[in-house]
């Protein structure tokens, strides 16, 4: 959605003859694709809905009977549900502006003429071309008491924390958790931003200069406000993402210490104890959670991003 | 829907794609359910039945599944017995990196009643819930066969209402590791902890990360207060003095540093690392320890004891290990009775422990001289196997363990307390039992 807005006006709207034709011509050229998307996304989830919408037995395999919303019910009356909503939102507010500022200085820094800068780029990529589960099971192995590498050198160095079992403690663990998504993840903010940082024109900043604006006033008044609807793009993807983490928490600590997501309650729901019925209601909940949150981010940030892109036209 | 085909992005850790990894709850549940709602009602009541006597006459090709085969144990048996047997093939077919997946992975089979596996290795504590399915094929017959060469505990974690649904492969059950120039050899739970008090090197790790393993470590010390989770009727019996008690005791230890605060993120094999670092006086872990605890400096100062009792009980560990159990839908039953004769006879099982390191389902395998040179612990393994007992008995035991697990790991680190605790642990157990 965002990106369609972020991409130049198709012009005037005049319909003539030949527009029409056109316009057919590519609705018959989309129409295998728009099929196929509504196979692959629309149906499994409709039947994700009806699912939730069922109580599976978990005594006779299959044998479903239809509870209504039951299970939404259940799932909105439990602690577990919004003990695991508060922790995903605090992971996602945490990760998110941490990236985000951290993905703003990188690309900054990215954007700079200097020698090597292509080499760097793409090393500064690499933690996000890492799987997921990989980095978890590194950052692990790190926070590791007794013998992982924080540890370690904290203690070597007399500082507090060698003694801490971070994994093991409410606040510690959901910071390590942060950590290692921000780690991963603000490479592929700064990655976005950095696109924004490029399309401003250099005349601008010339103009700028002409007028003897200071390098902060420049950033202030010039930089951020253009590159407002990148960061947007960017905290748009990274929020989705982050509201549906599962890997990070799964590997550190197995949801204990106030790190249980979302998505891993479902998990637990669906796949240990096979409650189907009740995990796709997790699973809904869950979506419905994402898509509320980006709706929000399109229409009051997103506003932003359509006159931005307005104005530069 | 193709129930054969690779495991779902969410569970399948080798996965390449982060996109996949990090997909949707939504679309993992999908793919999922969409397995699970075809499936006819079956359940344990019309299962077929092994007959015993066909695997004289088998022939063709078994393939066996299970878990990732770090030992060599699987594989090393099937070659065995192909070679000892002449007319039937088996092959080991790895489905899983770890116990949890290799689970999900052998439902995923058995819902859509795949046949590309004859035999699973199944965890003892998943019986309940595999034979209330319709899935397993009843082995009542084959283990009455059997019987007289395996022990009784072992034969107990395959049972279910009243019959047999699988036959133990081999057994597991915890044992205490000790550095014998620093700690005494633990003769109660008060003790270890007492000892591993009194100077900081002396310290005790066990298993106390939030999951399975803190099931059974709490159990364990449970068990021998003679507390219960759920009696023979399976009426919830763990909101007693019992679970008090130990949870009250698991706590004080963590706090006057018996136990080092660290288990608390330890599953099996950091607490094993940190035990090699020659920091702490005793460990919890497994049989399979010993061999590694050979290889490191320590091979000389540590000993091996059974599982301590309470103070004024009796010792009781909890009964771990593996069993084989025949998919009902397995097109060479025959080939896989056979595979389990070869399997459980009692020089196959000398072999289980001489070359594998793991606890026999025959008891005279544990007096041989042969493995006794190989396993001088086997006595002590032996004492910990038969007075162990199963974990509670149940079709949803996956959620009587997080029910456990979840509020055990709550009051050791702090988060709760020990009332609190056992009044949910008491209600969740509840919960579960009745979604059955």
């Amino acid at each position: 959605m965002a990106t369609r807005t972020i991409s130049p006006s198709r012009g005037p709207a005049k319909t003539s003859g030949r527009d029409r034709a056109e316009r057919r011509l590519a609705l018959r050229m989309t129409a295998p694709s728009l099929v196929i998307m509504a196979l692959v996304a629309a149906v499994p989830i409709g039947y994700a809905i009806w699912l939730s919408l069922n109580q599976y037995s978990v005594r006779t395999a299959g044998l479903s009977r239809f509870v209504g919303l039951e299970n939404y019910i259940n799932a909105l009356a439990s602690q577990e549900w919004w003990a695991a909503f508060g922790q995903t939102l605090l992971f996602a507010g945490l990760s998110v502006s941490l990236e985000l500022i951290l993905g703003t200085a990188m690309a900054l820094l990215l954007n700079l003429a200097f020698k090597g800068r292509a080499v760097l780029r793409t090393v500064v990529l690499l933690p996000y071309a890492i799987i997921t589960v990989v980095s978890a099971i590194t950052w692990q192995t790190m926070f590791q008491p007794n013998m992982g590498l924080v540890t370690n050198v904290l203690s070597m160095l007399g500082l507090p924390g060698g003694d801490v079992v971070w994994l093991g403690e409410h606040g510690y663990a959901m910071a390590v958790i942060v950590m290692a998504d921000v780690w991963k993840t603000t490479p592929f903010a700064a990655l976005i931003i950095l696109a924004g940082l490029q399309v401003i024109s250099a005349e601008t900043y010339e103009a700028a200069e002409l007028d003897g604006a200071s390098k902060w006033q420049t950033f202030v008044n010039i930089t951020l406000p253009l590159l407002r609807p990148a960061i947007v793009l960017a905290a748009i993807f990274r929020t989705m993402d982050a509201l549906r983490v599962f890997d990070l928490p799964f590997v550190l600590t197995r949801g204990a210490n106030g790190t249980e997501s979302m998505s891993m309650l479902a998990y637990t729901q669906l796949r240990e104890n096979r409650l189907v019925g009740e995990g796709s209601a997790l699973s809904i909940l869950t979506f419905l959670t994402v898509m509320v949150v980006s709706v929000i981010y399109v229409r009051f940030a997103g506003g932003n991003i359509r006159d931005v892109a307005k104005e530069e036209q | 829907m193709d129930l054969n085909r690779p495991a779902l992005p969410l569970q399948n850790k080798t996965a390449r794609n982060r996109k996949a990894l990090a997909a949707t709850a939504v679309a993992a549940a999908l793919l999922l359910s969409a397995c699970g709602g075809g499936a006819v009602p079956q359940g344990a009541e019309q299962a077929a039945v092994a007959d015993p006597a066909s695997g004289a006459n088998a022939s063709g090709a078994v393939n066996i599944c299970g878990v990732k085969d770090a030992s060599g144990i699987y594989k090393g048996t099937a070659e065995a017995f192909t070679k000892a047997n002449g007319k039937v093939t088996a092959k080991y077919t790895e489905i899983g990196a770890t116990t949890d997946e290799a689970r999900t992975q052998i439902v995923q089979r058995l819902e859509g009643k795949s046949t590309e596996c004859d035999l699973f290795l199944t965890d003892v504590i998943w019986t309940s819930e595999f034979a209330s399915q319709g899935w397993l094929l009843e082995q009542t017959k084959l283990v009455e066969a059997n019987k007289d060469r395996l022990i009784p505990s072992t034969v107990e974690t395959t049972k279910y209402q009243d019959k047999y649904w699988a036959s133990p492969f081999f057994t597991n059950a915890g044992l205490i590791y000790y550095q014998k120039d620093k700690v005494a050899k633990p003769e109660s739970w008060q003790q270890l902890y007492a000892e591993a008090a009194k100077a900081p090197g002396n310290g005790y790790v066990y298993q106390g990360k939030q999951y399975e393993g803190l099931t059974v470590n709490f159990l364990e010390m449970l068990y021998s207060v003679g507390g219960e989770v759920l009696d023979d009727q399976g009426n919830v019996k763990i909101d007693s003095q019992e679970t008090r008690d130990v949870l009250d005791f698991m706590t004080e230890g963590l706090k006057n540093g018996s136990a080092d605060r660290a288990v608390l993120t330890y599953n099996e094999d950091p607490a094993r690392l940190a035990y090699e670092s020659g920091d702490f006086g005793y460990q919890r872990n497994w049989p399979h320890v010993y061999r590694l605890l050979n290889a490191t400096p320590l091979a000389s100062s540590f000993g091996v004891a059974p599982l301590p009792a309470w103070e004024g009980g009796k010792a009781s560990g909890v009964l771990g290990g593996w069993n084989l159990a025949i998919s009902a839908h397995s097109t060479n039953q025959a080939g896989a009775v056979a595979f389990i004769d070869f399997a459980t006879t009692p020089d196959w099982q000398k072999h289980v422990a001489m070359d594998y390191s793991q606890a026999p389902v025959n008891e005279a395998a544990y007096s041989d001289p042969a493995v006794l040179e190989k396993m001088p612990f086997a006595t002590e393994l032996l004492a910990s196997v038969k007075g162990a007992k199963p974990r509670p008995i149940s079709p949803v035991y996956p959620q009587i363990s997080q029910a456990i697990y979840k509020n055990v790991y709550a009051v050791l680190s702090g988060t709760a307390s020990t009332e609190e605790a056992v009044q949910k642990m008491a209600e969740e157990i509840t919960a579960a039992k009745a979604s059955f």
